[in-house]
């Protein structure tokens, strides 16, 4: 299983580039359990070829019943104004499976591993609810749910890989923008891409080396973005009664 | 090159520490700053001392019994809080201080209990229908101070355990820009220390004697303590406006820009500044507005950096927005907290109300002159 829906299709992508892979530290590689090893799940979003319909966004909330008003991925989307011309660019974000993920060794129940074959899970039966993974993930890919009261995130549909089948996501992403895969095999999309394309991952400085590669990536969008924003908030604070 | 970026969708997270976290580490830090002022007239002797740390003691109690309370209720499933103590998690410091906590809350009661031992036992020699329980209370006299010495290194051990895991447990976190500045450990404990003496001076008149001498001692302190303040919040701002150290300098640059957190600096520096003012001119007289405004800046320091932390996004343009909750989440949490602390005051000072006249300046004092 190596694919995203459009190269299922027969529709693959090519270009030039090189990408390093940072290995987990010792710390990091000792604690992961569960998983097969052999495998090392990613992901490669071609930003060249989103259109921004957030197909992958309702397929998440429908494979994983996220609550209304949460995520676990969405395409964040910006307008760019440049020397009076304007462009939209869109960029799909997700948990990015950290290589050295901080989200888990703040965990003070354990709750929160990462499996052998790179998954970042959270055992919601296990989870407190304390939020601590919550603070500690740099790219705002943890959050409450407030229907199980415990940390959720993307976990790469791992009920879908354990089963051979393709995240939700990657499953129904029309522009075949979303490619997953395994890194321990070469010949697998993902290693290509990342070994021949220009692959960027998101803060890179934090040192989380994560397995969610973009092509085609901006330095602008790479960390926290410098712009004006969305006006658009969920609703839930707002049906609740509040103060301020 | 002109470039503007506009985000049109993006997620908003939703804080995932509640304002019960603020409460908690609010409720610590006085408790803990409350323990080291008790010490010099319980553990040293120091008989200048003696009401001060009667009443710091007091505070440190109400805190600390208060506090776990708050900290079970910001965990989204408190009923699984024992899920901490069945796991091996060294890595994580929220896990030490599920240890900590414990030690440090058993340390404090039974440091109270040998430093309030012969006012237990004094009450006990009273025939009341509590004197029965009061000389359960008090396993006898107090003999000698080895137990209040040993007490009072045990509550020293606990609150510096604390102090340090509460720091720590939220310096480590690189992800959250306005957390990650080795500063924070000694920030929260000088404004837990202000706020233990905010206290202090509170209830002195209410719950204790109103002695002006316990004002202007508390007062001084005060200043001290708010002048170290302003001083970290100074080297603070100093490291990121001078580019010396590469996270301070990035949290700076992220609220720099914003109104609304220049509004809350400037109100923070005057909420030190002022209460430091008045308490250095004017230390008689004024304890009880020095006294609430430090309560209020030691608590507005938690709040800032954890509510308006987390209304930092780690990837989205601009700030989240914050609303107060009504219920549990929100308004709930710190009505619920301060009724607590007040029920914990009431049932406290009932049971020992302040000495006219402290037995105590050590336990040895008091077990000299035990019907004093
Ligand atoms: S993106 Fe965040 S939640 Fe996902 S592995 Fe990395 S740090 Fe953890
Ligand atoms: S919220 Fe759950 S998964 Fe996250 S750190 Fe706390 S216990 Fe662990």
């Amino acid at each position: 299983m190596d694919r995203s829906r459009r190269n299922f299709l027969g529709l693959g992508a090519a270009a030039v580039g090189t990408a390093t892979l940072q290995p987990a530290t010792v710390e990091a590689r000792e604690a992961r359990h569960g998983g097969d090893a052999a495998h090392r799940w990613a992901m490669v979003v071609d930003l060249r070829k989103c259109v921004g319909c957030q197909a992958c966004t309702m397929a998440c909330i429908m494979e994983n019943r996220v609550p209304e008003d949460s995520f676990r991925t969405i395409v964040s989307t910006y307008e760019v104004a440049e020397n009076g011309k304007s462009a939209t660019y869109m960029l799909p974000r997700l948990c990015n499976h950290c290589e050295n993920p901080p989200c888990t060794p703040v965990c003070p129940t354990g709750a929160t591993y990462q499996r052998q074959d790179g998954i970042v899970v959270v055992d919601n039966s296990v989870c407190v609810g304390c939020g601590y993974c919550v603070q500690a993930c740099p790219y705002d890919a943890r959050f409450i749910n407030h229907e199980t009261l415990t940390a959720d995130k993307c976990n790469f549909c791992v009920h879908r890989v354990d089963a051979g089948l393709l995240p939700a996501c990657v499953e129904t992403c029309v522009g075949g923008a979303r490619i997953f895969g395994d890194l321990n095999d070469p010949e697998s999309t993902v290693s290509k891409l990342v070994a021949s394309e220009d692959v960027k991952v998101l803060k890179p400085g934090e040192g989380t080396d994560p397995r969610v590669f973009y092509i085609g990536l901006e330095a602008e969008f790479q960390g926290r973005v410098d712009g004006t924003p969305t006006l658009w908030r969920p609703s839930r604070a707002k049906a609740e009664p509040s103060l301020v | 090159m002109d470039e503007h970026i506009l985000e049109l969708i993006n997620v908003t997270r939703e804080v995932a520490w509640l304002p019960w976290a603020v409460q908690y580490f609010f409720l610590i830090g006085i408790s803990v700053g409350a323990v080291l002022l008790s010490l010099p007239g319980y553990w040293i002797g120091r008989p200048n001392w003696t009401k001060l740390s009667r009443l710091a003691l007091v505070v440190a109690l109400v805190c600390g019994l208060a506090a776990p309370v708050a900290l079970v209720s910001d965990l989204h499933q408190p009923n699984r809080f024992w899920h901490f103590y069945v796991a091996w998690r060294p890595h994580s410091w929220m896990w030490w201080g599920s240890f900590f906590i414990p030690v440090y809350i058993g340390g404090l009661l039974f440091y109270a209990w040998a430093a309030l031992r012969p006012e237990i036992a004094a009450q006990g020699r009273v025939d009341s229908r509590l004197g029965r329980l009061y000389r359960l209370v008090a396993m006898g006299e107090p003999r000698g101070a080895g137990l209040m010495k040993l007490a009072g290194a045990v509550v020293l051990v606990g609150a510096g355990l604390v102090a340090l895991y509460t720091g720590v447990e939220v310096y480590v976190v690189r992800a959250q820009i306005l957390w990650h500045t080795p500063l924070l450990p000694f920030q929260f404990l000088l404004t837990g220390l202000a706020g233990a003496l905010g206290l202090v001076l509170v209830l002195n008149p209410i719950v204790g004697d109103g002695d002006a001498r316990v004002e202007v001692k508390a007062n001084r302190l005060l200043a001290l303590v708010l002048a170290g303040v302003m001083v970290l919040g100074m080297v603070w701002l100093g490291l990121g406006y001078f580019d010396l150290d590469a996270a301070n300098a990035q949290a700076l640059r992220t609220v720099a820009a914003s109104p609304a957190w220049r509004n809350t600096a400037i109100w923070a520096a005057l909420a030190t500044l002022v209460p430091f003012l008045i308490a250095l001119v004017k230390p008689r007289g004024t304890g009880i507005l020095t006294g609430l405004i430090a309560i209020h800046s030691a608590w507005m320091f938690r709040w800032t950096v954890f509510i308006d932390g987390q209304s930092i996004p780690k990837t989205g343009a601009g700030f989240y927005e914050y609303a107060l909750p009504r219920g549990a989440e929100g308004l709930l949490g710190i009505v619920g907290t301060a009724g607590l602390c007040l029920f914990l005051l009431v049932v406290i000072t009932a049971l020992l109300p302040m000495p006219k006249r402290p037995a105590t300046g050590a336990a040895e004092t008091a077990f000299l002159h035990p019907a004093e």
